[in-house]
């Protein structure tokens, strides 16, 4: 077991622990990290520095509705002869750490049920008879791999903190994991080292409530947040939060620009939904230095924030004026901009490359949400439901055997019709990929379509849960424009501004198409349908996507690389449709062949009308 | 070997009725008590998001609207505003622990319908008053907890086939609230449309047959990103309130401060709220008796038809709507005539959800329904 302060890099992310430490009404920190990052190792080693006997919960990804929330606890029911009721994992949580893995890998109604319990702080058991509340305040340590797919923004919203985005030290911290695993750190001092840490949060927890912050300041938080775009207002609070928790742990009374940063960096801007605007402040500011990269040298956590910029130093110890603190949100936007706001809180436009997982994480992980009358063997038995129906006959049947048999050998009497078969929820209906090629001249013609047949699909197969998602190709390569979804809003919203022209990276379309289609079956997504609308003349290799130099690719190289691709979404049993809108006189057939690699159907629709497209697909 | 259906019917010589159960009320009593949370957050006290604060009190006002839909923005107080709406509910006069809340008139008609009981006279029942009640439905409720189901302890120890009610009968003569919506189980929702079509819960499982009423005003809330609402549903609400993150940073500042001051001690700040409140409360009440006494002049049901027929909104639920919804309207801000102005103040919350959906439409609903109310009007010229 690796201590916390073991664990070396990441050190952001360590300070965001030690504010949720100090005031876990911060909610939690989520930390996204490449897979090897020790990024999980970390979440573990928080309970290190928590005062002992604070509940740590794991929360599995497999995790059923009622073990999450609750529910009867039969045996003991059965027992007793009365409900017995068991808490939920959300529950067990409670005063304590709910640690979740993969967090983006969580199916969406946990998702749904941990939001809940967070803004409740308790969970609301309506279920199997059962109608009672359990408090859940937990702290919320979320880890996740940027390339699995993104976290439900509701969910973040609840989440204090979320660390910024690295990949940069996760070679150095593994290389010293190693070395701590091999026993090179003496274990003494890492007990030491702990209990000073511990004593520090203590200290700074009585600390808390006397700290204060400016008017000024506070003023200061909310302006960046409005830059910034933040939607809501629980970011406010929490940056706030985070800022005295920080000066808290410096046993200092009052907030100061450091803290203000903290809180800029791990709660604003990281839910970013746009680019501040600050021309003004941008020519003033000097040409930007180097943000040291989280150093090694802070192994000695003593003090916690030694680590944050020396720039910020060199500022005149004047009251920070709300336009101050916008300057100091700049900065921090520079320092971490642009990866970090490209690669968390707009989670959503990432392209991903990697990190498929396989799929099959979740083959009975369907909702049970009622039972029905059935045969033992055609499902998973509900107990519960099967002993309510049988509950009433007990006294006559018993009576009924004794008369036929002369006695009753068991304490209760089943029969076949009271078998009730748990009915699971079709967890999502199919997932329409919609590919849309936005090249060369039709292109704009050919959008307009997509952008129809998109909104149509979303609006009539709602009731089918079906989710869709569009990516455009053109230029050099493909773009994934809307992660799989079933909001109308965004969709729109993603798809009204949409350039177009240029080459037809159709293979990089396939490629992506397939990253989208396998993330889906992870996250329990089994109908997965791809939509082409395209003449099928793709002229761009995946090739030249990664190496700049490479000449330019032949056209049997190209038709290679989208035949494999094609051969490998139809071995993924990926259903797929080839909707040709070329003008007759053009095509060359490219399309209906393509259609046929991919094991699909084709249909030649010119000018076809959004309705058509959906139908097409839906038929 | 298969039971006959007469043996069946034995043990259920208790059968589960309505008022069998009232009497014997332990149950959900039981679940009652423990809900108990502390005092919401003061509804007064909340900053902005009038438009979702006005739909909701004129549903208290007049509850026949129809409900609320409230979508927008995470982290906006959706939620909060709902859940803070118990503490400025009138008190309603119900028959004593009645688990389904009725009145002495429903109870009287309910029990006449029931073979072989005696007739019912108003003298024969205590009263007792009760808050407006507000029940939450959360996500991962099942179908039985909604409709109500057999009482499993009593089946089991004693044999008996007790009916225990279910959230839909909790909620009967209140607001049933559902957070996020828009992502509830369609099979509950399927329940939801069908009990708030007919204001009736019909049970029929597990051996017990009931129906008992079910009113409610529907309350949701939700973020659109995260999921569309199926369009029967979105029908059923009577006004769709939207709400957005409030960009003043002054307000902000505001919200931030209260917040923490609610958190820090609540029993201050709801003691410097109270007053408020109080008014508050005061202002529904003198609304609800109003009511019955606000009209609607020809001219301004001619101009409210006019509007919803340029709207191209089908079926007459949106005309509905909007009369009731201008005449609480009017009643709450202490009129008895409903003007084209009032009606202008609550057209959107009525028809935003019920324009046509075109994939293609750039223009927010609200302006549109603007525009037209401007030509009706005849403040601009038609184009």
């Amino acid at each position: 077991m690796i201590a916390f302060t073991d664990i070396v890099g990441m050190d952001l992310a360590k300070q965001a622990m030690m504010l949720l430490a100090v005031d876990p009404s911060l909610g939690g920190v989520v930390i996204p990290a490449a897979v090897g990052s020790g990024k999980s190792t970390l979440a573990r080693a928080f309970a290190d520095i928590l005062p002992e006997e604070t509940p740590f919960v794991e929360l599995p990804l497999n995790v059923t509705e009622d073990r999450l929330i609750g529910g009867v606890d039969l045996e003991a029911t059965l027992a007793k002869g009365e409900r017995v009721v068991q808490h939920g994992v959300l529950s067990k949580a409670h005063g304590g750490v709910l640690y979740v893995d993969s967090l983006s890998l969580l199916d969406s109604s946990a998702v749904s049920h941990v939001m809940d319990a967070m803004s409740r702080g308790a969970v609301l058991v309506e279920r199997e008879g059962l109608s009672e509340v359990h408090p859940a305040e937990f702290m919320l340590i979320g880890t996740y791999d940027p390339s699995d797919g993104e976290v439900r923004m509701g969910l973040l919203d609840r989440i204090g903190m979320i660390v910024p985005f690295t990949t940069q030290n996760d070679y150095r911290a593994r290389k010293l994991i190693i070395n701590c695993v091999l026993g090179k750190n003496d274990s003494e001092d890492t007990e030491d080292e702990l209990k000073m840490l511990r004593g520090l949060i203590a200290a700074a927890k009585e600390q808390l409530p006397l700290v204060s912050m400016t008017k000024e300041q506070m003023q200061g938080l909310i302006q960046s947040a409005v830059s910034l775009g933040v939607e809501g207002n629980r970011a406010d609070v929490f940056a706030i939060k985070a800022a005295m928790a920080s000066a808290a742990l410096a046993q200092r009374s009052d907030v100061d620009e450091d803290d203000l940063k903290l809180a800029l960096k791990l709660v604003l801007v990281p839910r970013a939904t746009r680019m501040p605007q600050q021309e003004d402040v941008m020519d003033e500011m000097p040409p930007d230095e180097e943000m040291p990269p989280e150093t090694p040298e802070s192994e000695d956590q003593d003090a916690p924030d030694d680590n944050s910029d020396s720039e910020s130093s060199e500022e005149d110890e004047q009251e920070e004026t709300p336009d101050m603190i916008e300057e100091l949100m700049m900065e921090a936007v520079e320092t971490e901009l642009p990866d970090n706001i490209m690669n968390i809180s707009l989670a959503a436009k990432r392209k991903s490359r990697s990190g498929s997982r396989g799929e099959a994480l979740n083959n009975r992980r369907g909702r049970f949400v009622r039972s029905q009358e059935g045969e033992m063997r055609s499902g998973k038995v509900a107990i519960i439901p099967t002993l309510i129906s049988a509950a009433p006959w007990q006294e006559s049947r018993r009576q009924e055997r004794k008369k036929k048999f002369g006695k009753v050998n068991t304490a209760l009497v089943i029969n076949k019709e009271d078998v009730r078969i748990k009915k699971f929820r079709d967890k999502s209906g199919t997932l329409y990929v919609f590919m849309v090629d936005a090249s060369g001249s039709m292109a704009l013609n050919r959008m307009r379509q997509a952008k129809g047949a998109v909104s149509h699909l979303l609006q009539n197969a709602y009731v089918h849960r079906d989710q869709v998602s569009l990516i455009s190709f053109r230029g050099k390569e493909a773009q994934l424009l809307l992660p799989p979804s079933q909001s109308v809003d965004r969709a729109k919203r993603e798809l009204d501004v949409l350039p177009t022209g240029g080459g037809t990276p159709l293979a990089s379309a396939l490629f992506l198409g397939l990253e989208t289609a396998k993330q889906a079956r992870t996250k329990g997504v089994s109908q997965i349908m791809f939509v082409l609308i395209t003449d099928g003349r793709g002229n761009i290799s995946l090739q030249s996507l990664y190496d700049q130099d490479a000449p330019k690719a032949a056209k049997e190289e190209v038709e290679k690389e989208i035949e494999g691709l094609a051969a490998t979404i139809f071995a993924e049993g990926i259903a797929s449709v080839v909707i040709d809108t070329q003008m007759n006189y053009l095509s060359r057939g490219e399309a209906p062949k393509l259609a046929e690699k991919l094991g699909g159907r084709y249909f030649y629709l010119p000018n076809a009308k959004a309705e058509e497209i959906a139908m097409a697909a839906l038929s | 070997m298969t039971q006959t259906a007469s043996t069946a019917k034995k043990p259920a010589s208790t059968k589960a009725k309505a008022g069998a159960v009232a009497r014997k009320a332990s149950g959900p009593k039981k679940a009652r008590t423990k809900k108990k949370q502390g005092q919401a957050y003061p509804f007064t006290a909340i900053v902005g998001q009038e438009e979702m604060k006005l739909s909701l009190i004129l549903n208290i006002i007049d509850p026949r609207i129809g409900g609320v839909l409230v979508m927008g923005h995470r982290g906006t107080g959706k939620s909060t505003t709902v859940r803070a709406l118990a503490e400025v509910l009138p008190m309603i006069e119900r028959v004593k622990d009645d688990v389904y809340n009725r009145s002495v008139d429903e109870y009287i008609e309910a029990e006449k319908s029931q073979k072989g009981r005696k007739t019912l006279t108003p003298e024969d029942l205590t009263i007792e008053d009760i808050p407006v009640p507000v029940v939450d439905l959360p996500l991962g409720a099942t179908e039985d907890r909604v409709c109500g189901t057999i009482d499993i302890e009593q089946a089991l120890t004693s044999g008996v086939k007790a009916f225990e009610p279910g959230l839909l009968a909790q909620s009967n003569r209140g607001f049933l609230y559902i957070d996020e919506v828009n992502l509830l189980d369609d099979h509950l929702v399927d329940v939801l449309l069908d009990v708030a079509a007919s204001g009736r819960n019909v049970v029929e499982r597990e051996g017990i047959s009931i129906r008992h009423p079910a009113r409610f005003v529907l309350v949701g809330s939700g973020n659109p990103e995260e999921g569309e609402l199926r369009p029967q549903l979105l029908d059923r609400f009577g006004l769709h309130a939207r709400i957005i993150t409030i960009t003043d940073v002054g307000k902000r500042v505001e919200i931030v401060k209260r917040r923490h001051e609610y958190d820090e001690d609540p029993q201050p700040f709801l003691k410097k709220w109270s007053r408020e409140q109080r008014k508050l409360q005061k202002k529904i009440l003198n609304a609800k008796a109003l009511l019955a006494e606000v009209t609607m002049s020809d001219d301004v049901l001619t101009d409210v038809a006019k509007l919803c027929m340029q709207l191209g909104i089908d079926g007459h639920r949106g005309e509905l709507t909007i009369t009731r919804t201008a005449h609480a309207f009017a009643a709450f801000s202490g009129d008895k005539e409903v003007t084209m102005d009032h009606v202008r103040e609550i057209a959107g919350l009525a028809l935003r959800h019920r324009l046509r959906k075109d994939p293609l439409e750039t223009m927010d609903p609200g302006e549109k329904i603007e525009r037209e109310l401007a030509k009706v009007l005849g403040e601009v010229e038609e184009v």
